[in-house]
């Protein structure tokens, strides 16, 4: 739900359509695009999901009640994770659809507009840089790439740790067993992190861009651990192979499989790269 | 936004039943508790490293620390607490306690 220059939501909220309903866009394509939107039933109790016209755009449109995307009640409903993810997933399967006949510039979850005119004003009046984005995003796919710190064993110096420590023990023993485990944490913490930093060099270099996001809640992503990288690469279609094989090599490593462990995932319709507002924070693929 | 609901953190939102309030209640207790103990622990190895304290200083002070550190091992095995139920999510600022 990030914000797409003036893209995201410009109205809603501010007033009510008289008919009660507005229009979701899910996503923006080249006119010459001829999505496939049979079988997509976009957001539950919404009109068809159809197309409208914008110039040399095609805008991915849905008509929707107003009320339930009004701001009180997404702010519910999205605070509810299983109603966030149906949400989510519906807006995906449309993105996923046009994607397949093309490129696409997905929309931020529920952007809204009051109605069709305004949706393709909003998209009409940046157009030129829409068509470019189109233009990058064009044989291209997004890979997500994390990174997971691993576990090293134990150092012998400090079997059962102090939970355990026997009632015979010393203070000062007490104090230098704290003094290894908190060395040994800030050490494996060190090594994890470089061993990312790593793995995102040489993997960012095959991208045509890439970047670093948030890493994501262990409670979403069923893992205990928090990644030490999450990023995003969009990678040309004919450099997957390749992509692929450095992943490869990097994962059978020795010295980076015993501190992290890599996750692809992919190829993604590039939502990561497919924001008007922070092109400039994306690194060159080439820069050092 | 909706007035009964606190908002939690997805996958951990706060259930106000009788039983569990009175648990994580306490869990919230013993979480502040282990921050002050961690951090005491830090503090006293610095003053230990700095070599300001005399050998039966560190002793005293190593052994309160140990007795603390069985205490709170007590505490959560009464109540049932495992080692990361004391522990908070920041969000992106990651957990309260370093996690292992």
């Amino acid at each position: 739900m990030t914000e797409t220059a003036g893209l995201t939501r410009p109205a809603a909220g501010a007033q009510t359509p008289p008919d009660g309903t507005a229009v979701c866009i899910f996503a923006v394509c080249h006119a010459q695009t001829a999505p496939d939107l049979d079988g997509l039933t976009g957001h539950p109790g919404g009109g068809p999901v159809r197309t409208l016209a914008a110039g040399p755009l095609t805008l991915i449109a849905q008509s929707v009640s107003a009320a339930d995307f009004a701001p009180e009640a997404c702010a519910e409903r999205f605070s509810d994770p299983a109603a966030l993810e149906s949400c989510a997933r519906a807006h995906h399967a449309v993105i996923a659809a046009v994607a397949r006949g093309g490129p696409v510039v997905p929309l931020p979850l529920a952007t809204l507009y009051l109605g069709p005119e305004r949706a393709t004003a909003a998209v009409a009046g940046r157009a030129d840089r829409l068509l470019a984005l189109l233009e990058r995003l064009c044989h291209r796919a997004e890979w997500g790439l994390k990174v997971y710190p691993v576990r090293s064993t134990p150092p012998a110096a400090d079997p059962p740790g102090p939970d355990s420590a026997p009632a015979a023990d010393t203070g000062r023993a007490y104090l230098d067993r704290l003094r290894n485990r908190q060395q040994e944490r800030e050490r494996q913490h060190e090594t994890a992190w470089r061993t990312a930093e790593h793995v995102y060099a040489a993997l960012a270099r095959q991208a045509a861009a890439a970047r670093r996001l948030r890493p994501q809640d262990p409670a979403l992503t069923g893992g205990s651990r928090r990644q030490v990288l999450n990023a995003a690469l969009l990678l040309d279609h004919d450099r997957e192979r390749e992509f692929r094989d450095t992943v490869a090599a990097l994962a059978r490593d020795p010295a980076v499989a015993a501190h992290a462990r890599i996750e692809v995932t992919g190829p993604w319709v590039p939502y990561s790269f497919a924001r008007l507002d922070d092109e400039e924070q994306e690194r060159p693929a080439d820069a050092p | 936004m909706g007035g009964q609901r606190p908002v939690v953190s997805p996958g951990r939102r706060m259930d106000l039943d009788e039983d569990s309030v009175g648990r994580d209640l306490v869990a919230l207790v013993l979480t502040v508790v282990e921050l002050l103990r961690q951090l005491m622990e830090r503090q006293a190895l610095r003053r230990v490293d700095s070599g300001e304290l005399t050998e039966a200083q560190v002793e005293r002070v190593g052994t309160t620390l140990m007795l603390l550190e069985q205490r709170m091992t007590e505490l959560r095995t009464t109540f049932g607490l495992r080692p990361e139920d004391l522990n908070l999510d920041l969000g992106p600022l990651g957990s309260l306690l370093p996690r292992d």
